[in-house]
């Protein structure tokens, strides 16, 4: 396999070597490392069931923590907006389709992560040069600056259900990123992370109390029927929604980042691969249970055009009761939670790769001054944003896809060529089927999101392509 | 077994650093970050898809600010 590394003069300030023995400079971010591979050693050494279940156990992490983390604050909104809409039917396969594009995606990066140790925007600076590293690192820093404003709006309206005074609400959250961050441990942060992340199933419950027709949902899965009906512009721009509440930039910097910072190798991508299957089953199964939880108010003909969080709840209380209603709010909460610690990580993670910062979540507060003030100020700004009086939601949630649909294409165009390029991927390389497929995939994703952007930033044109 | 997996990272050892040189490749040393991949020569084709990526983006941020002004105003 090529390897063509080379110093650059910018290169990345190694943080401050701890053992003076012979050899290369070692650090508390390669011991760190080192223990958690050295698990992994002892873990595949060993044969039989159990062995394998803990070597799954070692290596899952990034691919559940990128899709239940996708499954944020507004993709859950827009899932319920779609039950209370169309009800059971073509929408429920469509979003499996949506995970199963997500997956191939999400796949490429794992494969580059493992064989190169490096993160996405590090790639791009280095094989595309530094005006595509920039735009990439700014690009995504902007929009996930105000994703993170859209995610503290589903707190705040998720725990509003409770009562909690919106203060407290953001506070806790950010209480509750700065608790993960202070153990300055990759593998105590991912767990306790994907510990979060597991309530995203919450879920699964409010649609068993919306007691479902399992014969309908089942004869919706094979048959991608009933078709939504009503104006056709608005069954597209739904299903433009579910597509971007699927894939999104963030989620390929993340997980290409995370898979590098925890270590996995080339003999560890298969359990990247059902790691991240794994969350792909994990998130469209919350997802089709949010679709399923609301479907009652498309059944009892609820308008939901505009709901809000708080709203979904409180207009599924008849139907679900107050528990259900409850567990829902609940819910919301936790999706914008993880998806604060998630996305925030993934502008920290590039902005160290592009301004050759050390970013790991392995390093302690001195050596990661950089890597950590990103990370929290980021997460900050956008809570306080959160808490001013006539913030203008639309406007924001309106950026937030225009910005979005600005970065996918260059996003799944240089994931593309990278994960192509024989130069630093060797035999790992995409195949010529998993090329076709990928080729599909990208281009789908790419004429969704220009289209939803064109929906956005120009309704009238979107409604002569989309039809009455 | 009571294998020994926790060494003390602030600890400055040649332990930790068998550890590290046993368990980690060389290029995932932080180390090895000093080093990075060159700039990759771009085909005329990919010259082309990056001119016309560049100019995407131009019209694309154009929409933004047109809508910012507009929505602003």
């Amino acid at each position: 396999m090529a390897k063509p590394l080379v110093p650059e003069q910018d290169a990345v300030r190694p943080a401050p070597p701890l053992a003076r023995v012979p050899g290369p400079e070692i650090t508390h971010e390669d011991i760190d490392r080192a223990r958690d591979r050295k698990r992994v050693s002892l873990a595949r050494v060993k044969k039989g069931s159990f062995a394998n279940l803990r070597l799954l156990w070692l290596l899952i992490g990034p691919g559940i923590l990128v899709m239940l983390g996708e499954n944020d604050g507004p993709s859950m909104l827009s899932y319920a907006a779609t039950g209370a809409r169309y009800g059971i039917g073509f929408f429920i396969p469509f979003i499996i389709l949506t995970f199963a594009m997500a997956l191939v995606v999400q796949e490429m990066t794992v494969r580059l992560g493992a064989v190169t140790h490096r993160g996405h925007a590090e790639l791009i600076f280095d094989r595309f040069g530094p005006f595509w590293g920039r735009f990439s690192m700014i690009d995504l820093m902007i929009g996930n600056f105000l994703t993170l404003i859209t995610e503290f709006i589903a707190i705040r309206a998720g725990l509003g259900f409770f009562g909690v005074p919106p203060w407290i609400a953001v506070l806790g959250t950010l209480a509750v990123l700065c608790v993960a961050l202070t153990t300055h441990r990759y593998w105590t942060w991912e767990r306790i992370t994907l510990a979060a992340a597991m309530f995203n199933l919450i879920f699964v419950p409010v649609a068993l109390l919306a007691h479902p027709r399992w014969d309908l949902i089942g004869h919706a899965v094979v048959s991608w029927k009933p078709f939504p009906g009503g104006p056709k512009q608005d069954a597209l721009l739904i299903l433009l929604a579910d597509i971007g509440a699927t894939v999104t930039p963030w989620m390929l910097f993340f997980q290409q980042s995370a898979t590098a910072d925890k270590g996995l190798t080339t003999r560890d991508i298969k359990f990247g691969r059902i790691d991240t299957a794994l969350g792909a089953l994990l998130a469209s199964t919350a997802a089709v249970a949010t679709v399923v939880a609301t479907a009652p108010l498309f059944t009892h003909h609820m308008s939901a055009a505009n709901f809000e969080a708080a709203q979904f709840a409180q207009a599924l209380q008849p139907f679900i009761g107050h528990a259900g209603a409850a567990l829902f709010a609940l819910g919301i909460f936790e999706a914008g939670m993880v998806a604060c610690i998630t996305i925030s990580i993934s502008s920290a993670y590039a902005f160290g790769e592009v301004a050759r910062r050390p970013h790991s979540l392995n390093l302690p507060m001195s050596q990661g001054k950089a890597f950590y003030s990103v990370l929290l100020l980021e997460a900050a700004a956008a809570s306080g944003l959160v808490l001013i009086p006539g913030l203008p939601l639309v406007f924001v949630v309106l950026v937030v896809n225009v910005i979005a649909v600005l970065a996918m294409p260059p996003a799944l165009i240089f994931l593309y060529m990278l994960v192509n390029d024989r130069e630093i991927m060797g035999d790992q390389a995409s195949s010529r089927w998993a090329n076709a497929l990928a080729a599909i995939v990208v281009l789908v994703l790419v004429g969704a999101g220009i289209l939803y952007g064109i929906s956005v930033v120009s309704p009238n044109l979107f409604a002569l392509i989309g039809g009455k | 077994m009571a294998e020994r997996l926790e060494p003390n990272p602030n600890r400055a050892s040649a332990e930790n650093s068998e550890l590290v040189m046993q368990s980690l490749e060389v290029d995932q040393l932080s180390a090895a970050r000093a080093q990075h991949y060159p700039r990759r020569q771009l085909k005329r084709s990919e010259a082309f898809l990056f001119w016309g990526l560049r100019i995407y983006l131009l019209f694309m941020v154009g929409v933004v600010v047109y809508q910012v002004w507009t929505t602003t105003r």
